[in-house]
């Protein structure tokens, strides 16, 4: 193939890559077409840095290598001038240097090209062929073993401060009829069970245990009703579902 | 042939077309592959199985699988009949084959532990579009971007997943680690059937099947390491294609630090004996060992100057504790296998396999002499340098007795093999040659004990099997209970929040989580948290330091007072943490947080607690 051909195959790749970069439902055809983009710049690095026949196993593998280095370097360059590394400048980036190395390989030429290598074709399909059926195989044999059944894992039950709670950062300042503090109980691979709510405020029980039922692999989120430390000192506040606890620190409104 | 028969050097578009009388070979060994292959994989998949649910015999289907494939391969491959496409064809699809282990290990997300920080780095590229992040989880992988940015790239680019794209890419430079070899092989011996063998040679080191197919950057930089080397010998034979050298081992450098010094040593070493050798061009090797000197010490010093302090501790560890050994007499030293659950004939194998590597690569020095092989020519050097870099293995190997050196042992191994393969290729092809049969069984022999043997020596089974949860293990440390607690934190208190985590933690964390984990080390021991004695106080020194560096979450496992980790750490490597199988911590040293006015209990899950930091109740 000339080079002509090559770089203008190479843009056109790379133009619709940009056109289909970021949609999640044409992955399956954006792919391809990367591995298209990758290969051709690599036979573009190949035609600057090699002015002679290259074997087919050798050229197709330092196509494929060199395509792959593309992609690091032109994000060096993107980063060395301050640009995101994203997928618009990264197809700008290897259209540039598409053009670029086209621009060599070309100068190159001026002294004589080497050779189409008729066996090339039938060597990639020597490495296409292989290549894919091993994927068939071992993807599928993958995807089965994701979906075979699994052991079961380890459950738990968690207990954490919900809404304005999960952002107690100092003791909170209570007032007088005490405070409604959201928590959210979770609870997953474990059987539904009924478990004891208690409420601390320092040392002792905030009124007596009552039971909350935590159904299996749900969560669910409620408020607790903590009265008032009894002073301004700072009280240690605890909030217990079953083994699971949280604990913050308040202070009543009266003097400590 | 012979190994130093005077044949011209051809020219590569000239290599002759000899290909066999028409036959059925090619069908024969399509097919037979294919049903190999298929009967390989449902054993692969049934060893991972019989892993996980704890019954029947994973390690014997494991290497059930692995060898009904690999074994015809390597018939197929060393067949002196086989044509070269179909020669080419067996070794793709054994490449394809040999990822299959890693792909099923963990089809779905990161599982190792360095996993978790190239997955990481790889999506802050994608969220953020910036290179050189500082990673938590391994401090130095941000300076090495090469990997990082390339998945990123292809998942923007695809639309696939970062693990996805990870897994294209990491497939792909498996698969051009095996032509990468072929190929090199192919330019010192020029002989496809050589070439061929020694990629399946290559492929027998204990990092193989593992470790240079995890998602780390180590397992993109072999493969632009051997691509380097096809480079470097090219530009020696015609000096004008020293840009390819140069470009892999930019692209090398920009990848990883230990490969980008391993080039260095491999480009050294060939340039010492072509000159040794009187080559006339080397020269050529000098000026690309200078190229690759200059780039990779630019790059250490000027854009990432903490890999020498990140890799300096476990060179330095491992020459004590090597020179600890042979003061005490050997007992500071590891033993091998210590507490493995690998069965007895893979722990025989492993011994086995350094045994026949060392009588090969000594025959094929001999082989060499022999055939007057110091003569000068072309491909002699290139084989010689082979065979020092092939010696290199040995020496390594007994680094492996030391607990800080196993490490550097085993990567080193990736680099050496190499050697190996390349200079026991020639021999094995002479083998195949005088005594088919016979020679045929006994190399397959060799190629099924070396194989099981360097995989033993190379991984533990925790790292190669799934199983139920192991605390204290980096592979298996990972329950649903740490996923929800730090997606919760994700969730409610938002991303890159600087926590104080044991290790098993800090990677579910700073990887799932997004958070900034820190877990400890000897100038900021963030341990001393979780040692304090309940009722006493914690050093006001690691207080302001946690206060002074905005730490704001501090994460308890306690499973850390119940069980002793599966690799005797908890934090990191020095912890002053005794580790006599004892658990290194009381249930009062964990519980005490919920008793300090300093930290608030927002979340508990039984195992795993999370606290806020309120210093401002310590002033």
């Amino acid at each position: 193939m000339t080079t002509i051909r090559i770089i203008a195959a190479d843009l056109a790749a790379l133009g619709l890559l940009a056109l289909g970069a970021g949609h999640p439902g044409m992955r399956w055809w954006l792919s391809p077409l990367l591995l298209f983009v990758l290969l051709a710049t690599g036979e573009l690095w190949l035609r600057v840095l090699i002015p002679e026949a290259v074997a087919p196993v050798a050229r197709i593998g330092i196509d494929a290598v060199c395509g792959l280095v593309s992609l690091p370097l032109v994000t060096l360059v993107l980063h060395l001038l301050a640009v995101p590394v994203r997928a618009g400048p990264t197809v700008a980036g290897l259209a540039l240097l598409a053009a670029v190395l086209g621009g060599g390989a070309l100068r190159r030429e001026r002294s004589g090209r080497a050779p189409d290598d008729p066996r090339l074709a039938r060597t990639l399909a020597a490495i296409a062929i292989p290549a894919v059926v091993t994927l068939i195989v071992g993807g599928s044999a993958a995807i089965a073993y994701v979906r075979l059944p699994h052991p079961p894992q380890p459950g738990f039950t968690s207990l954490a401060l919900g809404g304005w709670a999960a952002g107690i950062g100092h003791p909170v300042t209570f007032p007088r009829r005490g405070l409604e503090v959201p928590v959210e109980v979770r609870s997953s691979g474990r059987p539904g069970a009924v478990a004891r709510l208690r409420v601390s405020v320092g040392d002792r029980p905030a009124g007596a245990p009552r039971e909350v039922p935590v159904e299996a692999n749900t969560t669910r989120s409620f408020t607790v009703h903590v009265p008032s430390p009894l002073t301004g000192c700072l009280t240690r506040i605890e909030i217990s579902v079953g083994g699971a606890s949280t604990v913050f620190y308040g202070r009543g409104p009266a003097a400590c | 042939m012979t190994l130093i028969a005077p044949t011209p050097v051809r020219s590569e578009t000239t290599e002759p077309r000899v290909e066999p009388k028409r036959d059925r070979s090619s069908l024969w060994c399509a097919l037979s592959l294919t049903v190999a292959g298929v009967a390989g994989a449902v054993a692969l998949v049934a060893a991972d199985r019989a892993a996980e649910w704890g019954r029947g015999r994973p390690f014997e289907l494991f290497w059930l699988g692995m060898l009904v494939f690999t074994l015809p391969a390597a018939y197929w491959a060393g067949r002196r009949a086989t044509a070269s496409r179909l020669r080419l064809a067996v070794l793709i699809a054994y490449a394809s084959f040999s990822y299959l282990p890693k792909l099923l290990r963990n089809p779905t997300g990161p599982l190792y532990h360095d996993e978790f920080a190239h997955w990481r780095q790889s999506r802050q590229i994608l969220f953020d579009g910036r290179l050189f992040e500082t990673n938590p989880i391994v401090r130095v992988i941000g300076d090495f971007p090469g990997l990082h940015s390339l998945v990123a790239s292809v998942s923007s680019l695809t639309g696939f997943s970062v693990w996805h794209a990870a897994l294209a890419v990491l497939i792909a430079s498996h698969v051009l680690l095996v032509l990468g070899v072929a190929v090199l092989a192919q330019e010192i011996w020029r002989d496809g059937r050589i070439a061929a063998i020694a990629a399946l040679i290559y492929g027998l080191n204990s990092s193989f099947l593992f470790f240079d197919t995890q998602f780390g950057y180590e397992s993109l930089a072999i493969t632009l390491w051997v691509w380097a080397l096809v480079g470097v010998f090219r530009a020696v034979r015609s000096p004008r294609m020293a840009g390819l050298a140069l470009l892999l081992t930019l692209a090398t450098v920009v990848t990883h630090h230990l490969t980008a010094l391993g080039l260095l040593a491999t480009m050294l070493i060939i340039a010492v004996v072509l000159t040794v050798s009187r080559h006339p061009r080397a020269w050529v090797a000098w000026g690309l060992a200078l190229g690759a000197a200059a780039m990779t010490t630019g790059w250490l010093l000027w854009v990432a100057p903490k890999t020498a302090s990140y890799l300096d501790p476990y060179l330095g560890r491992a020459l004590n504790q090597f020179a600890a050994m042979f003061a005490d007499n050997g007992e500071s030293g590891r033993t091998l296998f210590k507490q493995s659950i690998a069965p007895w004939w893979e722990q025989k194998t492993a011994f086995a396999a350094q045994i026949c590597a060392l009588v090969l690569v000594a025959a094929a020095a001999v082989n060499f002499w022999k055939q007057g092989f110091f003569k000068r020519g072309e491909r002699e050097p290139a084989a010689l340098a082979m065979l020092v870099l092939g010696a290199c293995y040995f020496p390594a190997a007994v680094l492996i007795l030391t607990p800080s050196g196993a490490e550097g042992a085993r990567r080193s191994w990736a680099f050496s093999y190499l050697g190996i393969a390349l200079v026991v290729a020639p021999l094995a092809v002479r083998l195949l040659d005088r005594w088919a049969a016979k020679a045929a069984v006994a190399l397959l022999t060799v190629f099924a004990i070396v194989l099981v043997g360097n995989t033993a020596a190379g991984m533990n089974p925790s790292y190669r099997f799934p199983g139920p949860p192991v605390y204290g293990s980096d592979t298996r440390a990972m329950t649903p209970e740490v996923v929800a607690a730090s997606q919760w934190l994700r969730a409610t208190q938002g991303r890159d929040l600087r926590i104080v985590a044991d290790r098993y933690s800090g990677l579910i964390f700073g990887s799932f989580g997004g958070q900034e984990p820190v877990t400890g080390s000897v100038t900021f021991p963030t341990y001393d948290v979780y040692l304090a004695q309940p009722g006493k106080p914690v050093s006001p020194q690691l207080i302001a330091q946690l206060s002074g560096w905005r730490f704001s979450y501090l994460v308890v496992d306690r499973r850390m007072a119940r069980e002793v980790p599966e690799i005797q750490i908890y934090f990191e490597n020095n912890e002053p943490i005794a580790h006599n199988g004892k658990p290194g911590f009381t249930i009062g040293q964990l519980a005490k947080f919920d008793r300090m006015p300093w930290t608030i209990k927002i979340y508990d899950s039984g195992d795993i607690a999370i606290y806020r930091f309120d210093f401002s109740v310590l002033k």
